[in-house]
């Protein structure tokens, strides 16, 4: 692989519990890539997605996102590197009040850190935009709809349009589908495989189910106690060594 | 087997025991505040007669009194829409700073949080006497007193609604990389509105009865007028603001009930 869009080396995490959440995890995404990360109920998968975008601080290690390392950075530095990593989440996490065309829009307010966007103002550029990108993921329908109105996988592939209005590099999705039934669940592994390969985006993709893994992703990783103990291309994968990770 | 596994009657003795100590207690607890609050059965049976001669000559009330009432009522109401819509400016961005973890400030939430619990600490009539002596009498003293009063109530309600929102979409926009200030204004303030225009009708519906008897330290309003009325035994005028300050209430708490449903 040439150089990745996304590179942890070393990561490690201790909760104060004592838990060894991410045990000098190390891990690359190229760009153009979908790669799927699995494992069992408390292996790190979540922790890793947040210590990537410092969410969680890890004790050690790295996350290069191109060529701007995140580690130790603080203030504006760190919210301009965050732009360049778009976090989705399980549950879509709008703001139910607002449009999804609203809600799409304030994805790209770290580009925009002036007095009228700290009052509320959105610009109209950004508006257009989310119109846009609302489209582009099949959801245009729904840009004048309250989040609250929207249906979950609506909802997702709104989350999905703020996290594109970021102008990210990498996308790190956790658990996008853990809600959603089997037909919009593939849609949407279906959307973030070709938002990959067309906008030649890492994108890095928790999942529990191991058969969307092996349809949609191009490599997977095995994460077990914190630790990674597979990775390889999913072409390379037999389907029985990732069936008890779920 | 241990004595007490044999012998359930043994385990339920102390709970028994303990039961009783603190029915002891409180009833010694409640034995001392009658006492310190002197609380006399005899003095109110005999105060009874007074009362019923003080309805006697409050009735009929008199409508007389109604067109100087009328301009009073104004300026109590006045009085409680002032100091609501400044103590709520006022409190929503001390609210945000004093909230913690996701818009709030390290350095500056406890600072705020403190000096909103010594705001209101002390009661609004307390202020008033400060502010009237401050500003001179009047409802300008009486806008200052309930401001003041309120922003130590809201600053505290906005920070605790703040903190017991769901911080899915907060969190959300400040990975995204938006500043804090931003992701009030585009997160907590829109989701927050209803509840905070909930907070800040009721809040206006207390200063509106605040605002009744802030009249007495003469910090204005309806109260300097029902004060006067009673020191110169003139019960049927004064009877007869009370019937107004009942039917101000009364329509207050209705609309606000009414307005808070709607917000929901």
């Amino acid at each position: 692989m040439s150089q990745p869009l996304l590179g942890i080396t070393g990561l490690s995490k201790r909760y104060p519990n004592g838990t060894q959440a991410l045990d000098s995890v190390g891990l690359r995404v190229g760009a153009g890539e979908l790669v799927a990360l699995l494992g069992p109920n408390g292996s790190g998968k979540s922790t890793l997605l947040r210590c990537a975008v410092r969410l969680v601080e890890p004790d050690s290690g790295s996350v290069r996102v191109a060529d701007t390392e995140l580690i130790g950075l603080r203030g504006t530095a760190l919210r301009r590197a965050r732009t360049r990593v778009a976090l989705i989440f399980q549950q879509a996490r709008l703001v139910r009040r607002r449009s999804a065309l609203d809600n799409v829009a304030a994805g790209a307010l770290a580009h925009h850190p002036g007095p009228r966007t700290a009052l509320g103002w959105l610009p109209p550029g950004e508006r257009a935009r989310a119109a846009a990108l609302l489209a582009r993921v099949g959801a245009s329908e729904v840009a004048g709809q309250r989040a609250d109105t929207l249906s979950g996988g609506q909802a997702q592939r709104t989350a999905i349009a703020r996290a594109l209005a970021q102008r990210p590099a990498v996308l790190l999705a956790d658990e996008p589908v853990a809600n959603l039934d089997p037909e919009a669940a593939a849609a949407t592994m279906a959307l973030l495989r070709e938002l990959a390969h067309t906008e030649r985006l890492a994108v890095l993709c928790v999942l529990h189910q191991p058969a969307l893994a092996l349809e949609f992703a191009d490599r997977v990783v095995l994460l077990n106690r914190g630790r990674v103990v597979l990775d390889q291309a999913c072409s390379d994968t037999d389907p029985a060594t990732l069936a008890s990770t779920g | 087997m241990s004595r007490a596994a044999r012998h359930p009657a043994a385990r339920a003795l102390p709970r028994r025991l303990g039961r009783w100590l603190v029915v002891f207690v409180g009833l010694l607890v409640l034995g001392q505040a009658l006492v310190v609050a002197e609380v006399d059965p005899s003095a109110l049976v005999e105060g009874l007669g007074g009362v019923a001669r003080l309805v006697a000559d409050g009735l009929p009330p008199d409508p007389a009194a109604l067109p100087s009432a009328g301009l009073a009522v104004l300026q109590t109401v006045d009085i409680a829409l002032v100091a609501t819509v400044v103590a709520t400016l006022l409190a929503i961005p001390f609210g945000a700073i004093a909230a913690r973890p996701r818009t709030g400030s390290r350095l500056l939430s406890a600072p705020i949080r403190a000096v909103a619990a010594f705001l209101r600490a002390i009661p609004d009539l307390v202020w008033a006497l400060v502010f009237v002596a401050a500003v001179g009498l009047g409802p300008f003293a009486g806008v200052l007193a309930l401001t003041v009063h309120s922003v130590g109530m809201l600053v505290r309600l906005f920070a605790e609604s703040i903190e017991e929102m769901d911080s899915g979409p907060a969190e959300a926009l400040l990975a995204a990389g938006a500043t804090r200030v931003q992701v009030f204004s585009h997160a907590v303030l829109p989701e927050l509105l209803p509840t905070m225009g909930s907070l800040a009708l009721y809040r206006l519906e207390q200063n509106v009865r605040s605002s009744l008897v802030l009249g007495f330290v003469g910090a204005g309003g309806i109260g300097f007028q029902l004060l006067s009325a009673m020191e110169e035994f003139q019960y049927r005028q004064a009877s007869m603001l009370l019937l107004v300050l009942f039917a101000l209430i009364t329509v207050f708490e209705l609309g606000s009930a009414r307005v808070r449903a709607a917000l929901r």
